[in-house]
């Protein structure tokens, strides 16, 4: 409810910072997203609203506010093990979990411009039932060579907190850790609850340039550190016999990822072909490479249409095992960590879809009166996620699909 | 980027930012010779140009696909929230 307020409270602030400027242009978006996927037992579904507005009260500023939930029901996995055990216990040793949650996240943000430099920063604070999330973020650009170089530098700065149960004074080490039962009593100073600290700073870097009146490129480096709890805290993973502990995976992890993309206009066809390729790299010892390729057509002065394709294939990391308690390898155990993360585990995907823009800006008058445009959005998505190695009890995970449709609006005015 | 004091020097700092500094000029000077006029960058401004166009439509989509991978990366910084589910 507060959240909710302070949501109010900023998109009126906009608003009155706007109706005091002569010339302003203000704007509205709204999103819509369900996000649902169905490989085996999870059922995951995910309503995704949102909604913000823009204000440019001065020329030289830009003043944003919104407010972005994911409505959650499905299932997780709660106990993971693999083909090992599986072979010598009952073939029902993974469960799952129903899964209901509900995150609000409520941002704003402010840009002050120059002829060829802005300065943005904002903050974000989003609640989920067992997680809370602070983000400050920083970035600045600037155009040179006639706007043909940009540069861009940004910074953000988490400082996240998650829920988890007080272990047991018995329990000697990770190994007879318990998973957390359910988020009840989660930030409330109960005495069976506790919270960690989860400290993310993220660098960014990229150089955009214009090639020649038809082609464009980027290069964007990311950085990532996350210091803290990362693992699931729901989660547990069968180590052995009559041993069974919650999810343990290492606290520290730096990130980095290297993006080239090129945007190329062809003129026969009215439309542009973007590629996007990129590698990543993390202390956790995943490997990862995607490549996008989107083709964009105009169609007509109101229409675009974008096709879209993705590959994308990751190493497993360094502790990933599916199952600790033995088998021969890749299955075993990996060392003072242990996880049943499928995200962690070795896997390739694709993705294809299909995305309709349609623009409305009179060149003369506004429409309905009052907007100087308006654009409506449509887009659907299927992926496909086949695991080489994660199984669920040791029945084997491939072609999971999930579907992704969005309607969204932006109006400005 | 190793900048340890050690006797009042700087160690390893040079190393590190040498290489740098040569990339930034290489590319700087890479871009200086390849500007494309005012007047013949119509199509650059076209929206099925821009790399980030349809950027809010979008982030349900890779908000989707940052949490069904083990990477991120490339598609900005500003954040907030788990939504690991």
């Amino acid at each position: 409810m507060q959240l909710r307020w302070g949501a109010v409270a900023v998109a009126v602030s906009i608003v009155a910072l706007a109706g005091r400027a002569r010339a302003q242009v203000a704007e509205f978006d709204t999103a819509h997203a369900v996000f649902y996927e169905a490989p085996t037992r999870t059922h995951m579904f995910v309503y995704s609203p949102s909604a913000d507005v823009q204000a440019s009260p001065w020329t030289w500023l830009d003043v944003r506010g919104g407010w972005e939930a994911d409505v959650v029901s499905g299932a997780s996995v709660k106990t993971k093990a693999g083909a090992a055990y599986a072979a010598t216990h009952s073939p029902d040793v993974v469960t799952t979990a129903s899964v209901h949650d509900f995150r609000n996240l409520g941002r704003g943000e402010f840009t002050a411009k120059g002829d060829t430099t802005s300065l943005t920063a904002g903050y974000a604070y989003g609640t989920e039932n067992d997680y809370r999330s602070h983000s400050l973020h920083v970035s600045g650009r600037t155009d040179v060579f006639q706007h043909n170089s940009q540069f861009e530098l940004s910074y953000a700065r988490n400082f996240d907190s998650i829920c988890d149960r007080v272990q047991s004074a018995s329990a000697a080490g990770p190994t007879r850790w318990a998973a957390l039962e359910n988020s009840t009593e989660c930030f409330a100073s109960a005495a069976g609850r506790t919270t960690h600290a989860i400290a993310i700073d993220t660098y960014e870097a990229s150089w955009t340039q214009s090639w020649t009146p038809i082609f464009a490129t980027q290069l964007t480096y990311s950085a990532q550190l996350v210091d803290g709890f990362q693992s699931d805290p729901y989660r547990s993973v069968i180590l052995g016999e009559g041993v069974q502990a919650q999810e343990h995976e290492p606290s520290e992890r730096a990130r980095e990822a290297l993006t080239a993309r090129v945007a190329w206009y062809l003129r026969a066809l009215k439309g542009a072909l973007r590629m996007a390729i990129r590698g990543y790299h993390d202390t956790w010892a995943i490997d990862s490479g995607s490549l996008e390729v989107e083709g964009e057509k105009s169609l007509g002065e109101a229409l675009r249409m974008a096709l879209r394709g993705r590959l994308y294939r990751q190493k497993g990391a360094l502790f990933w095992s599916d199952d600790y308690t033995g088998g021969a390898p890749p299955l075993g155990p990996k060392g003072q960590y242990w996880t049943g993360d499928r995200e962690l585990s070795p896997l390739f995907s694709w993705l294809v879809g299909l995305r309709v823009v349609w623009t409305v800006a009179p060149a003369q008058g506004r429409l309905f009166g009052f907007m100087q445009s308006l654009k409506l959005a449509a887009s659907g998505h299927v992926s496909s996620y086949s695991y080489d190695e994660y199984t669920l009890g040791g029945v084997p995970v491939s072609n999971a699909f999930a579907y992704v449709g969005t309607l969204s609006l932006n109006a400005a005015f | 980027m190793n900048t340890k004091m050690r006797g009042g020097e700087r160690v390893g700092g040079r190393s590190f930012q040498s290489p740098c500094l040569l990339v930034f000029v290489f590319l700087s000077l890479l871009s200086g010779c390849a500007t494309v006029a005012p007047e013949r960058r119509a199509i650059l401004a076209d929206p099925t140009m821009q790399f980030n166009g349809e950027a809010k439509h979008d982030a349900p989509l890779r908000h989707a696909i940052d949490n069904r991978e083990g990477s991120m990366g490339g598609t900005g910084v500003s954040g907030g929230g788990c939504g690991c589910n």
